[in-house]
């Protein structure tokens, strides 16, 4: 009994002690993200009904589940969903697995210049998103770029904002992007990888690229796992890119991501719908990260 | 440990009040002080009329915010604030939104107060603003089309500058002819810069009959526009550049487009980017389908009073006035180049001004003299926004072959539909 007494006045102090340092974060995470989500996820059940030329404004009455019938049945936003399926499927495997070069080769032993090459890396991801977008939207517009006119002047005629080449246009700013930020994160679970391992395997006679595929990649699991759900639910919630060569490539639609063409929605004054599509949004990236995470922990036991 | 949670609620309780009485711009009491009234827009030139009012205007005191992306995301920003209740008392809207805004419900009715000067503007900018006789704001400036052309090249290469569509496509291919290099007009893909060919044609998109829309963007009198511009991309005789494009603008200098059918204010965007061509460029009426003598808008719009406002009436006041006080409406021409929609404002001397990048034609008086001559019967719908994107992305696929105009209007006419009936409008065939 007094066992159990203490135990709890032990947890009473651990939480007082610990109120003040998850205190700002709870509040933040309840304010900006529980509550705007709840209100979302509850919008999504309503529909506005109007009468006429429903010109005197509308209410707002239950709905139910149509707006998810709705969702399941438009095809502009599965499109959507399907675009960034294809996206995020070619360009997460090349981005990372340059990432994870990158950072191998600055992580070994023989690299010079290895901080200049870490910020180097590091610097496109410290241009804002839309800035980048907009400057290779000059390298692609078809007019404007210089790399359609080199390959002109060379008799070769190649269009960068064609309704085929733009998923793959898009990827390349995201590679190009996010590389090196993936690269640091990469790098730094290497650097914590203790000496004495490697060491150890160096004296078992593993070195080299077969040290850094046997012993080093196993041992930053965690940390890949990390940039690979980062970067599905970044593809995911593709924005910035598209919008911004808009101008470029008109024949871009504007439900071109789910985020989109839940913007569009919303530009329309579907509210509602609006929510519902970003809900099944969430919920798609939420079962993803899941999958992910589940996957990998099943292949870490076997 | 619980008084201090209670206090930490209560301290993040009170920093949340604060937060939220930041955004609801126009408190305070009707008794005492002068009023506040927030007004939301992007156009240049509304800040310093605004200026030029609370000068004058101890009573009531307008505080401007410019929303510096304006356009759609200005209209996004003011429906969901709106929404949240912090909407401002007035708001710049286009009149191709006005119809969207009042389906929303975030307008307010002023007709009583603008009703003593209701004669000062011509009948059809009303319809812009409301709907049987109501309105819900003031229109503020029109946007006639006219035909902007490179005198020079035209001079030149001696083609007569066109007066009927028949005409201009005739034009078209001399043009090509003089020079295999130029064209003379580039492509209209932007949806609301192609409604204004449209409605000069008077072929509508959007109707009443009796209690419910009518939506007729794939009418017959739409697809003869439509092939129109889709004969002349098919033959090669026009460019398509992306709409507000750099590669057009330097087009437009280069002398490799020599001309631009568009709004009055097309005019500052030729001005303002193709530098290198200036003194070159002259305005001629557009040119005319057949021998009807009617023109097309592409713009325009109006301050209007939203729901929530609490001083709707100073607000009225302060929007009659910017758009027909002479000082106002002079400043407004100068900097946002419009064309004004008040009678008063249309008589402003400003407008006689000679323009030096037009050669020193005084081009304002050309669109005051078409200005009468837009059809007075176009409507816009109220779910512009899905019906322009849905357009815009079908007119997007034109110049890399993925559609035809013919393909982009049923598009849009499919999608209209269906965003009025998942609204909850009632359509009637």
């Amino acid at each position: 009994m007094s066992h159990v007494t203490i135990r709890r006045r032990g947890r009473a102090r651990e939480l007082r002690r610990a109120a003040p340092f998850v205190l700002p974060f709870l509040v933040l995470f309840v304010v900006v993200y529980l509550i705007p989500a709840g209100y979302s996820i509850a919008q999504s059940f309503f529909a506005v009904k109007r009468s006429g030329l429903g010109l005197g404004g509308a209410e707002t009455v239950f709905a139910g589940l149509d707006n998810y019938t709705r969702v399941f049945g438009d095809g502009e936003f599965l499109g959507s969903l399907g675009r960034v399926a294809f996206i995020g499927v070619i360009q997460v495997p090349v981005m990372l697995g340059i990432a994870l070069i990158l950072a191998l080769l600055i992580d070994s032993s023989v690299a010079t210049g290895r901080k200049f090459f870490r910020v180097a890396y590091f610097l496109p991801y410290g241009l804002p998103g839309v800035i980048a977008a907009l400057v290779w939207s000059f390298l692609y517009a078809p007019t404007l770029s210089p790399i359609t006119r080199l390959f002109a002047s060379m008799g070769i005629h190649v269009s960068f904002v064609t309704d085929g080449a733009l998923p793959f246009s898009i990827a390349n700013i995201l590679t190009w992007a996010w590389t090196g930020y993936n690269t640091i994160l990469i790098f730094s679970a290497l650097q914590a990888i203790p000496e004495e391992t490697m060491e150890a395997a160096a004296l078992d006679g593993c070195s080299g690229w077969k040290a850094a595929l046997l012993i080093k990649v196993p041992l930053i699991r965690p940390a890949l796992l990390l940039t690979l759900v980062f970067s599905i639910i970044g593809t995911a919630q593709l924005y910035n890119e598209p919008v911004t060569m808009k101008a470029v490539a008109p024949n871009l639609a504007s439900t071109y991501t789910p985020i989109m063409a839940a913007l569009r929605s919303l530009s329309a004054n579907d509210f509602n719908y609006a929510a519902a599509q970003s809900v099944v949004l969430g919920a798609v990236i939420c079962v993803l990260s899941v999958l992910v995470f589940r996957a990998s922990a099943r292949s870490v036991d076997s | 440990m619980v008084k201090r949670t209670a206090r930490l609620i209560a301290a993040a309780v009170a920093a949340g009040v604060a937060l939220a009485g930041c955004g609801s711009g126009d408190a305070g009491t009707q008794a005492s002080g002068p009023v506040d009234v927030t007004f939301w827009g992007w156009a240049a030139g509304y800040d310093k009329s605004v200026a030029l009012w609370n000068e004058s205007h101890p009573d009531i005191h307008v505080k401007y915010e410019a929303l510096p992306s304006g356009g759609q995301t200005g209209y996004d920003k003011m429906l969901t604030a709106a929404k949240a209740g912090t909407a401002p008392c007035l708001a710049q809207v286009g009149y191709e939104t006005f119809s969207t805004f009042l389906a929303a419900g975030v307008l307010q009715d002023v007709s009583q107060y603008v009703k003593p000067q209701r004669s000062e503007f011509p009948d059809w900018v009303w319809n812009n603003v409301g709907v049987n006789g109501a309105a819900y704001g003031v229109p503020v400036d029109t946007a006639p089309m006219a035909m902007f052309y490179r005198a020079d090249l035209f001079k030149s290469a001696n083609i007569a500058i066109p007066k009927t569509w028949d005409e201009f496509a005739t034009a078209a291919a001399a043009v090509k002819a003089a020079n295999p290099q130029a064209r003379i007009m580039n492509l209209p893909t932007d949806p609301y810069l192609y409604s204004g060919f449209a409605w000069q044609h008077g072929a509508s998109w959007f109707g009443v009959k009796g209690d419910s829309w009518t939506v007729s963007i794939d009418s017959a009198a739409n697809a003869e526009v439509g092939q129109y511009w889709q004969g002349l991309f098919t033959q090669g005789l026009v460019t398509s550049y992306p709409a507000f494009d750099a590669a057009l603008y330097s087009a437009w200098s280069k002398g490799e487009v020599w001309s631009e059918v568009g709004p009055v204010w097309s005019a500052s965007l030729i001005r303002d980017n193709a530098g290198d061509s200036a003194g070159k460029w002259s305005v001629a009426p557009m040119p005319r389908w057949g021998t009807t003598d009617a023109v097309g808008n592409s713009g325009g719009s109006s301050t209007a009073v939203m729901k929530g406002c609490k001083y709707p009436k100073q607000a009225t006041e302060f929007a009659l006035w910017m758009s027909t006080n002479d000082q106002s409406v002079s400043n407004l021409i100068a900097s946002a180049a419009i064309l004004p929609a008040s009678k008063s404002g249309l008589a402003n001397a400003a407008l006689d001004k000679p323009e030096s990048y037009y050669g020193g034609q005084a081009i304002y008086q050309l669109f005051r003299d078409e200005a009468p001559k837009v059809n007075p019967n176009w409507q816009w719908g109220p779910v512009m926004s899905a019906t322009a994107a849905s357009l815009g992305d079908g007119l997007g696929k034109v110049p890399t072959k993925g559609g035809t105009y013919q393909d982009a209007l049923s598009g849009a006419q499919k999608s209209t539909l269906s965003a009025l009936q998942a609204q909850g409008f009632s359509v009637s065939k």
